[in-house]
């Protein structure tokens, strides 16, 4: 008796399962391939490797300048730098940027800089301000090789929190995947 | 496979509520069930009417996603009228119009009192399923009746509903933003910081003690823990670079991702006595630490294989695996209390995702549809995901069950709202 109770049950249940309704889910798999699982670790530095870092030492002169005249002197030859999506790697384009930011601020001890990192939109919040560090980093490390002091160098993450372009546009995505360097006296 | 028949015969089982032992109407953790038709007629009142008052038991009905709530409409005056004895119930004209559960109550207001007396019954049979009554002085008639909600949802799915509990979140514009606290349903909007700066990743301890959050207050991404009874500051970490992502092991100790110069670290801090210990320490990013319910495993996002991936990670032995495989963008996972699953941010063709895998990287599914999705985090029951969403312009909170059913948005203050957590 139990037993066909059992049975019945089953039945009916699998009648009920075979019409259930549209699920509110659907497998991940159907939206996005699959990563193959062998993937070789790569080294975590190498996306966060500049192109070609200039290996050429800078002479410092000695000068210093500590008005306010100077920082906004600063402001107008800092431009900001941008990344790809996902990426703290200082691209090849931007280096000449960076290389000229260097020789002048190698020559101009009294400037002292904060970079900050910005990550675009299309991210979520924890890991943007993670990455926007990173950005931040990648371009405080290619100053200190260029010969900038890293005492005169600060980084902050943004993250997403404070986009320079408000709107959604890959024009607007690309806007605000930038270091900005403000120049503090 | 012994699993799954095993899953479907307690699905069943459950559907069709037998015996004595088996209280339990629906069963919420199959991937589809059938929703219970309940009534919820006007409560009796032996001064001025407070319709409101049903209104709102219908309206946590309703959201819990388990309830189709029978229109007022549908019922003539006769059946709203007909009284709370059982015997002058018209069970079988409740029956016609599609009603499973009946909910009865008497609201009584006297000497700065609230009562509410309340009753359910099973039309199928017209049996008593519970009588309760609850007291509170009048202005506390909501959170009554949100008990009363999770009482009918215990009755009916086994486990306590979630409508008795309250949302932390961060509200304000880009720059001027806070920590606030509300109940589930809206009500109460409050303020638990005062900081009107970017304010990231808030999170409370279990015991409800303490505060943690991000906050640029002093220029750059601080973590803060704050004593909520005092507001007294009892944390904070002011060293150089990003502090972010807080999850509470236990009632004293909080995780946090800390990224500088070529490494990250993910640290566990005791707040009372300040000892820091490292959890963790690579090159390259990690962030958003969260733990397994039993303590013994961390859940991490890292970029180690690349892009930014879900990774577990055997406390004691070390040993660590990835989980996600899905693209190249994975962010933000959250363990449920109950252990079956971990939330997650997957990017997928221009969208952000909320999805669920189990533990061991399986069965990934995408739960939201479409738009940019953040911070999901489970109920404590581990039925419901609080999760934000931004489509187009706006972000706000919503609420979703673990299978994707039952999407809600919800509304606290009108400002941009992200990073829901339920309240402990």
């Amino acid at each position: 008796m139990k037993k066909s109770l059992f049975l019945l049950f089953v039945s009916i249940i699998l009648l009920f399962y075979g019409c259930a309704s549209k699920q509110a889910s659907v497998p991940l798999s159907e939206r996005i391939a699959r990563q193959p699982e062998q993937q070789a670790p790569v080294g975590a530095g190498v996306k966060g490797k500049e192109g070609a870092i200039g290996e050429e030492e800078l002479m410092r002169a000695e000068r210093e300048k500590q008005q306010k005249a100077a920082v906004d002197a600063a402001s107008a030859r800092l431009q900001d730098i941008y990344f790809d999506f996902d990426s703290y790697a200082i691209r090849p384009d931007d280096i000449p940027v960076l290389k000229k930011m260097a020789d002048w601020l190698a020559t101009d001890q009294a400037v002292k800089l904060v970079i900050e990192g910005h990550c675009d939109e299309r991210g979520t919040t924890e890991y943007n301000l993670a990455l926007g560090q990173k950005r931040a980093e990648a371009a405080k490390d290619f100053l200190v090789k260029s010969g900038v002091s890293a005492k005169s160098l600060g980084t902050v993450s943004y993250g997403k929190e404070t986009p320079v372009d408000a709107g959604h546009t890959e024009d607007a995505w690309a806007k605000n995947r930038r270091d900005h360097f403000a120049a503090q006296q | 496979m012994s699993r799954f028949i095993s899953f479907v015969l307690f699905a069943g089982l459950t559907l069709f509520a037998v015996g004595a032992e088996s209280k339990v109407y629906l069963d919420v953790y199959g991937q589809s069930y059938k929703k219970i038709t309940i009534a919820v007629p006007p409560f009796a009142s032996e001064e001025k009417p407070r319709p409101e008052i049903s209104d709102l038991l219908s309206r946590d009905l309703d959201m819990s996603g388990f309830f189709v709530v029978a229109p007022r409409s549908l019922m003539d005056n006769g059946l709203v009228g007909e009284g709370m004895d059982k015997r002058n119930i018209k069970f079988d004209q409740w029956r016609s119009l599609g009603v499973e559960l009946l909910c009865k109550a008497l609201v009584q207001e006297k000497d700065n009192g609230f009562s509410l007396e309340a009753y359910l019954y099973d039309a199928s049979d017209g049996s008593l399923l519970f009588a309760k009554r609850y007291r509170a002085t009048p202005s506390e008639w909501r959170r009554i009746v949100h008990r009363l909600a999770d009482e009918i949802i215990l009755t009916v799915t086994g486990e306590k509903g979630i409508m008795s509990s309250r949302v932390l979140f961060v509200a304000g514009d880009r720059r001027h933003r806070d920590v606030y606290v509300a109940d589930l349903d809206g009500y109460g909007p409050r303020k638990l910081t005062d900081q009107r700066q970017i304010v990231v990743s808030p999170s409370v301890s279990p015991d409800g003690k303490y505060l943690a959050f991000t906050s640029y207050k002093e220029g750059r991404p601080n973590l803060y823990v704050v004593e909520l009874a005092t507001n007294r500051e009892v944390y904070a970490d002011r060293q150089d670079g990003t502090k972010v992502g807080s999850s509470w092991m236990n009632a004293k100790t909080i995780a946090y991702a800390h990224i500088l110069g070529k490494v990250s670290t993910i640290y566990a801090a005791n707040v009372e006595t300040k000892q820091r210990t490292v959890l963790m320490k690579k090159e390259g990013i990690l962030s958003s630490p969260t733990f397994s319910p039993d303590g013994t495993k961390m859940v991490f996002v890292s970029d180690m294989h690349g892009g930014p991936n879900i990774f577990i990670t055997d406390l004691a032995t070390g040993e660590t695996k990835r989980l996600s495989y899905f693209g190249n963008y994975n962010t933000e996972p959250a363990y449920s209390p109950k252990g079956d699953l971990i939330a997650f941010v997957s990017k997928t063709e221009g969208a952000l995702e909320i999805c669920v895998m189990r533990p061991d990287g399986s069965n990934a599914r995408v739960l939201s549809d479409g738009g940019i999705n953040d911070s999901p985090q489970f109920s404590p029951c581990g039925r419901y995901i609080l999760y934000s969403s931004q489509m187009g312009k706006k972000t706000s909170i919503r609420l979703m069950l673990h299978n994707g059913e039952n999407k809600r948005e919800l509304k606290f203050t009108g400002n941009e709202e992200t990073q829901p957590k339920f309240m402990p």
